[in-house]
């Protein structure tokens, strides 16, 4: 797992504006993502590339059959290439393992595959350097990749998909994918770990009002409450280990539906790309989206947990609770009102959230009812794949950053601290171990409070005269649990607050994260 | 895995139940029989009120709640599901105060004693339940106190209701995720016993719903085997993350008494204790990916239902179902409709839903108990009982339909299912395959014109599109030669089937 530590991490690099980004629109800096790039455009370019298309229309890769060419409607509603290019990393990647297994099987020639892969190098080349023309009359990214392989190298380009269809490539491409985009999340929650255990090792011994129900339940180490965030996260990873098991089986070599006559070597492509296995099932293989929808479903469980993480700053920033201040880096302004400092990057984290459910439910709907092997309909999930995994790292980019950005207050959550009567509980504690039933004791000391209610004071500020008043059990060292300096160094149990525990918590992670110092 | 076989199964007449109301039979889902029943949950509210006792917590408070809030806010119309794990985890609880010196010996007897008293009561349907004692934890607490006295009042010691419902329903789980797994299993087994039932059958593959090969049909069932498969393994990976205990977390932030986590947790068959008290109160992620993995499945089974209502209809004609399987009309005498199967396909969406209620549940909270929480039992105990009638269902559909072998067979011919793997006979001359797509697309086009099947075109039309073809070319055409040519890995090729049906035979422990 330390390796993923070692990913290099754009935030390390550009932190000063990863967070205006953010704010503004999300732009992972990774080749992976470079479509993102120019959605925002999208609409424009399509324009240019169907005009630039109705002028110069070519037959179809897939035309033997047909007589009439598609409409301009139809053509620019089942599009995929203004979105699916993103996958033209991983397309190129498993046409080269295709190309160079069917010429290891005899399929094609030595000096084609040659051909095939000098070709496809220089067309990853213009697509990287934003050389290469997209075409929205040849669809998608595969047939885009294929049609310009043959206008660059000729006949042998035309064996590229013998014992291949769409239907498996586009499933290997997006295994692909998700695999890279799965360790890019990883490492980015790694990073936020790191964040939230550096937060509390800057934070020893600031005890802080626990909550439950948001009324003040019992005193907190605020390291413990850090940690709590980073148990969240460390499972949200191990899903995604999970997933990552799943995802990577090769559905390359499936072809359509059943596979093929050809003597292709599935073995030989799936390791060469990386995966276990190739999977068992042809129909099976190019049928379904459960490991995205798997890979959706633990990105929204992660959203919900920053979503929380959100909530909880923003209300800790507020006037009100005022325990925390993040730095002018990490904030925003009113246009109209002078005064305001908001913390708009955990508000954002909080409201994004909302996409990555949404992106989820997209999916769920998409393949809900579809009769088997390769549906159109399936086209429709790589923008919410794409967008869940856009989202899900721009949270946990800003949360980290926002992590390394803030203060907490500690004069004023001291002064805060005596109020709402916070050691009640280890008072009820005190009774048990005087021998009292627990029920009993939290009926005593339930009505002590009630007594400092009325009295507007503290349990420590209640004479022990008073408290006996109540129950003869309070004896002097009664005052020993009372305040709650006291009151979290009663805590001893295993996950508990008292400072022994969260010290071994600390440590624990220090040592898991690879953390020095 | 094998053993999971051996989970009794109630499928006795698992079909009625699913259609009219689910009700599993394990005690485990006792609670899902009376949902419906608000008429009862008002009867308790009202034997409350003429008897209102105090709340157990009520040491700081002068007013009693109103009867709306009351109301508004029980939760033991629900969450006595729950009452088995709650008493498992109070047993344990009181064992571990005993041994550590915080009740006395005698304390923990009468208290085990009296939660033996109150599990046979419930399990007989004895129990009152009381709404005016909020939930299944407290009216256990408060009857053990009825029944036993000063000792039960120990009990909660180092203890909150906060880490007693995570304990309680991380044990509820665990025990669903075990009932879903073995119905998973079963379902397996059923779709590979049809499978073998149908040796040899090529039906029509499609994509698009348009013809595009011929399959072995064991191929497409094994398909769905595969599927379940990956279902199973998001479950157990999600029984991995469910088995560890809260409780001590108490409230939140744990406890000074001198507790021992490590002894209940193991008591109670889980992992290890949580690490970190808040954490343990706060998180429902255990529940959320349950109710994520049990989505998957739906739509894995939804999809098998819309293959199987579309494969019934009178224009594909393909399988039919028994009597005991389909409906009837009310009105319209010739009708016999697949409604199990619908319901499967249907249902789904209320598992989807589940999941949704509780992703909006759970988005946006501040750390520790909300009483929000409270919320997640409903959705969670209709997702569990949801998946499992689909999977019975489905597994009883499965051994209650024939598939038409005549019909299939006749319909077979159309749609030119050969023309792939012509396709990749002129590959095999030498031909680049973009190319040879092209020229079978344009024989299938001569098909068209012709109103004909590729294997009827003479070898002098072939070869007026292709000088290539050659007489062996009507060894590859017709969807026996078709699929006989399927050889590689994963494929539809009889030899490539008959290894996957070994495999699944051998995994799933079935015989013969």
């Amino acid at each position: 797992m330390e390796s993923l530590l070692l990913f290099p991490s754009s935030s390390c690099r550009s932190s000063a504006n990863n967070l205006q980004l953010f704010s503004s629109r999300v732009q992972t800096k990774s080749p992976l993502f470079p479509i993102f790039k120019s959605t925002p455009r999208r609409t424009t370019a399509l324009m240019q590339m169907s005009a630039a298309a109705s002028a110069a229309k070519e037959a179809k890769l897939w035309g033997g059959r047909f007589e009439e060419s598609v409409t301009e409607t139809v053509e620019k509603f089942t599009e995929s290439i203004s979105f699916d290019k993103a996958l033209y990393k991983h397309d190129i990647m498993g046409s080269r393992a295709h190309a160079s297994m069917l010429a290891r099987q005899g399929l094609i020639s030595e000096s084609d595959a040659d051909g095939i892969l000098r070709g496809l190098g220089e067309i990853e080349r213009q697509i990287d350097n934003g050389e290469f023309v997209w075409r929205t009359d040849r669809e998608d990214v595969h047939m885009n990749i294929e049609a310009a392989l043959t206008d660059l190298v000729g006949e042998a380009a035309k064996k590229l998909h013998t014992a291949r269809s769409r239907n498996d490539q586009v499933c290997t491409d997006l295994r692909l994918w998700c695999r890279d985009a799965l360790d890019f999340i990883l490492s980015r929650i790694r990073h936020l770990q790191v964040a939230l255990v550096k937060l509390a090792l800057k934070n020893e011994g600031l005890i802080v009002p626990g909550y439950t129900h948001l009324q003040r339940a019992q005193p907190v180490l605020l390291q413990h409450l850090l940690l709590a965030y980073v148990e969240q996260l460390e499972r949200d990873a191990s899903r995604l280990l999970d997933c990552r098991e799943r995802i990577n089986f090769c559905p390359l070599g499936a072809c359509a539906l059943a596979g093929t006559g050809l003597p292709i070597d599935r073995f030989m492509t799936s390791d060469a790309l990386g995966f276990t296995a190739p999977m068992r099932n042809s129909i099976d293989a190019v049928s379904d989206r459960d490991f995205v929808l798997e890979f959706l479903s633990a990105n929204s469980i992660t959203a919900i947990h920053l979503s929380r993480l959100g909530e909880e700053w923003v209300l800790w920033a507020s006037e009100e609770f005022g325990f925390l201040t993040p730095c002018d880096s990490v904030s925003t302004g009113s246009s109209i009102m002078p005064q305001k400092k908001n913390p708009d990057p955990m508000e954002l984290v909080r409201g994004k959230s909302a996409r990555v459910v949404g992106d989820l439910v997209s999916l769920l709907v998409l393949c809900k009812g579809l009769p088997h092997a390769y549906n159109r309909d399936l086209q429709e999930d790589k923008e919410p794949v794409f967008d869940s995994i856009k989202t899900i790292l721009g949270m946990l980019e800003v949360s980290a950053e926002f992590a390394q950005n803030i203060t907490f207050n500690k004069e004023r959550i001291q002064n805060a601290l005596p109020a709402g009567h916070l050691d009640a509980t280890t008072l009820a504690d005190y009774l048990v171990k005087k021998g009292m039933p627990f029920r009993t004791s939290h009926d005593i000391v339930g009505r002590c409070v009630a007594l400092c209610v009325s009295s507007n004071c503290q349990l420590q500020e209640l004479s022990l005269e008073k408290l006996r008043s109540i129950s003869p059990v309070f004896d002097e060292d009664v005052y020993e649990f009372l305040g709650v300096e006291n009151s979290v160094k009663k805590f001893t149990s295993y996950g508990s607050t008292g400072s022994e525990c969260v010290s071994e918590q600390l440590n624990y992670w220090v040592n898991k994260l690879g953390i020095n110092g």
